[in-house]
């Protein structure tokens, strides 16, 4: 995690200035959130919750699931990143709460006052809120994978190397779901503000979705559902094998959870621009 | 969403409520007993319109969600040339198809015999609920009622009948060691017994036959159930059926009683099962018999569970309620409100207790409205669609496992917004309680039908998701395998001890709750 610039200076000129002050509104978010000791729990809670239930589903697949460990058809990659479930709830809270909880207190009016630019505003908190998440999520699935890698090995499960483009491909898309899941969720908190209302929208969107998809029974619709639920379409990205078996390819997949990430945005920007607070 | 003014609004009327209870006008010491707290929650639950809005969201998403899931729900019947299955007297389907030789009985009488088995034929290693023993049965047609006292392979000396009906005789007895059986009609009354010497004998059951009419069958069976193999990856499970037969022999047999002149002759109970291929066979030397056969008789049970199904829109619908729950408290904490709450009832325990009773109560009412209108719209759809007798039980709001089932929702969705009251009172964040109540219940109802069977299943147990299995209705029978699969809203666990997973989760985390609270400033 790398702090932003200092904070604004006596700059010479005006271009430099203005450099200065984004630079400076990006501080003041960090300070803000860096400030908050909930900001750390939650996201020590990403790193914990990702590793501990990735070690717990890797530690499982020993007994009953393959007969034999080295013909096994479970995708390990996959499993070993299941936990991104749990983590992803610590970061929706983090993301939410970086907008929501300014409305909830009105520091959103201090805010404003000293950034007018309500977009720079919206930005400077989804540069420091993404690159939270993205150190957060890093960490976790770096961790998530070389712990899983030991269970596993030690039940003698071949295990393909770190450096084969779907391992990585499952790696970095797996971070790069969790910063997109962020701004969702504080494109959320920008349009909806409250709190209990915005959580629980993003969290019907992302946990909601799935299982709905596993309700339905019409397999057309099912088959339609998990292609367009952020989180299972943007989870396809973990998959390492078998991937005709996919509802959805895994970059169309973060695509279409960065469809959703933009639609987020853009509504959180466009009640931030037009709306009182 | 919330407009300015609203929240003015609802400022004022928080205002309004703090005087109201910190007023002079009414005496202090009324202010404390139980009932007026519980009165204060209630007024406080009441007067938020957008709780009640929420709630009712609650019922209606519970509702739609069940309807929609129904409406797009299809039976597919795999093997059209299978013959038609024999029913119960409850409609509900059977197995009934063994390798039985027999003889025809008048009246009152006994057969005795010495069995040694039943062993494996195909495959080697037989299932454990592979049997051979002794059948009295009134006709030869599948679904009539019998009498049957065997060995299994694996859980020794059984009695059954009925079909759902199973009785546990000696464990010890094995398919290894020769095992004697006599069963004794009298009457309407067949009753069995067993020994290890041929001298000793114990009792083991009675079984009453329902017509007993005077001729009946009585001989030797085999039967070997069908093997399920099931292979689950990816979130794909591929189930099948795979035939299995046994064989044993039968010495020292004897009949007692009316037995007709005509000798010993062999069917095979509902034709030849088309999963087991060949016919079973029946061969004589000197005073061995052997037997060879594979099927079984038994409840046939199915997979879908029709009254989940019906009730499942409460997985989704248990957010909006969980959601009051927390705000139930935490809105207290973000207003300032929770310390006139606790100026006027000091008691912090009790003023949970008091908040518990009136949200457990609330969503009590909640979740049995929308269980009831769930059920109510969605079983219609589900017949029309194909889930009918025999292959699927005839279920009417009055079945004890339905009203279970539907009265545990109510109970499922109250305990849950009890653990989310309990979870906002700890934490007094309201975006960490909610999203914990979705991670905690959801997110493993969206996981168990992706995970290894066997991390599901303990999900299952034991997580607070163990709630759910309250919803089921499907009997279970000991002696009949079956695949109890998460993708089929099958719990490893009772109805009603997972309710009590959930119940010990809610109780802790309340206890916790009043515990923090007493401890910590407001």
């Amino acid at each position: 995690m790398s702090g932003p610039g200092p904070g604004p200076g006596p700059g010479p000129g005006p271009g430099a200035r203005a450099g200065a002050r984004r630079l400076g509104t990006v501080h003041a978010e960090w300070t803000k959130l860096r400030t908050l000791t909930s900001t750390w729990w939650l996201l020590s809670a990403v790193v914990g919750l990702t590793v501990a239930a990735g070690v717990a589903v890797s530690g499982s697949l020993t007994a009953g699931a393959c007969p034999v460990p080295a013909e096994c058809h479970e995708d390990t990659v996959r499993i070993g990143l299941t936990g991104i479930w749990l983590g992803q709830g610590a970061v929706i809270v983090l993301a939410v709460l970086a907008v929501s909880g300014e409305y909830g207190t009105g520091t959103i009016r201090a805010a404003l006052a000293a950034e007018p630019r309500r977009l720079r505003l919206l930005a400077a908190k989804a540069l420091v809120v993404g690159a939270l998440t993205a150190a957060a999520g890093a960490a976790a699935v770096a961790g998530a994978l070389l712990a899983g890698r030991r269970v596993l090995a030690a039940d003698g499960f071949p295990l393909p190397a770190l450096t084969e483009g779907p391992v990585l491909r499952a790696a970095a898309g797996t971070v790069l779901y969790l910063v997109l899941t962020a701004l969702l969720a504080l494109g959320a908190g920008a349009a909806l503000r409250d709190t209990a209302t915005a959580v629980t929208a993003v969290l019907a969107v992302c946990y909601l979705l799935p299982l709905l998809a596993g309700l339905v029974s019409e397999p057309e619709w099912q088959e339609r559902l998990l292609r367009l639920a952020p989180s299972t379409a943007g989870l396809a990205v973990q998959a390492t094998a078998n991937l005709d078996g996919l509802p959805i390819g895994p970059w169309p997949g973060l695509a279409v959870l960065t469809a959703w990430t933009a639609a987020a945005l853009a509504a959180g920007a466009a009640v931030l621009c037009t709306r009182d607070v | 969403m919330t407009l300015p003014e609203t929240r003015d609004r609802d400022r004022d009327r928080d205002r309004d409520r703090d005087r109201a209870g910190a007023g002079p006008a009414s005496p202090p010491a009324a202010r404390d007993g139980f009932p007026q707290l519980l009165h204060a929650e209630w007024t406080k639950l009441r007067t938020v319109p957008r709780w009640g809005l929420t709630l009712l969201g609650g019922i209606a998403l519970t509702v739609l969600i069940s309807f929609f899931s129904a409406a797009g729900s299809s039976v597919e019947i795999a093997d059209q040339d299978r013959p038609p299955v024999p029913a119960g007297r409850e409609g509900q389907q059977l197995v009934d198809s063994v390798g039985f030789a027999h003889r025809a009985l008048h009246g009152d009488g006994s057969i005795t015999a010495r069995v040694s088995g039943p062993a494996g034929v195909e495959p080697e290693q037989a299932p454990e609920w592979a049997k051979a023993g002794l059948l009295i049965r009134e006709s030869l047609t599948p679904g009539a009622d019998y009498a049957a006292l065997m060995v299994t392979a694996g859980h020794g000396v059984r009695m059954q009948s009925e079909f759902a009906r199973d009785v546990p005789g000696s464990a010890a007895a094995s398919p290894d060691t020769p095992h004697w059986l006599r069963l004794t009609r009298t009457g309407s009354t067949v009753t069995g017994y067993e020994s290890a010497d041929g001298e000793e004998w114990s009792e083991v059951g009675t079984v009453r036959l329902a017509d007993a009419p005077e001729e009946l069958s009585v001989g030797l069976f085999v039967g070997s159930p069908d093997i399920t193999r099931m292979e689950r990856a990816f979130g794909n499970v591929t189930v099948g059926q795979l035939g299995s037969s046994a064989t044993a022999d039968f010495d020292e047999v004897s009949i007692e009683g009316g037995v007709t002149a005509r000798d010993w002759r062999h069917t095979d109970i509902g034709g030849v099962s088309p999963s087991a291929g060949d016919p079973g066979e029946f061969r004589r030397s000197g005073s061995v018999f052997t037997l060879t056969g594979s099927g079984d008789i038994g409840p046939a049970p199915t997979d879908t569970d029709l009254a989940a199904t019906a009730l499942n829109g409460s997985q989704l619908g248990l957010v909006l309620i969980a959601a009051v729950g927390v705000l139930f408290i935490t809105a207290e904490y973000r207003r300032g409100m929770i310390r006139t709450t606790f100026t006027a009832g000091p008691r912090r325990g009790r003023v949970l207790a008091a908040k518990a009773v009136v949200i457990g109560a609330v969503a009590f009412a909640a979740g049995l409205v929308a269980a009831l209108v769930s059920f109510l719209l969605a079983m219609p759809v589900l017949r029309d669609n194909g889930h009918v007798p025999p292959m699927f039980p005839e279920l009417a709001l009055g079945d004890a496992a339905v009203l279970r089932a539907v009265l545990g929702t109510g109970l499922l969705l109250a305990l849950i917004a009890v653990l989310a009251l309990g979870l906002g009172a700890l934490t007094r964040s309201t975006a960490v309680s909610i999203t914990a109540v979705v991670v905690v219940f959801v997110l493993p109802l969206i996981l168990v039908s992706t995970l290894p069977l066997e991390l599901s299943q303990w999900l299952q147990r034991l997580t607070p998701m163990a709630g759910f299995a309250v919803q089921q209705t499907l009997p279970r029978y000991g002696h009949v395998e079956r695949l109890c699969l998460p993708e089929n809203a099958c719990y490893p666990q009772g109805p009603w001890t997972g309710l009590t997973t959930l119940l010990l989760y809610t109780a802790a985390v309340l206890a916790l709750a009043a515990w923090r609270l007493r401890k910590r400033d407001a």
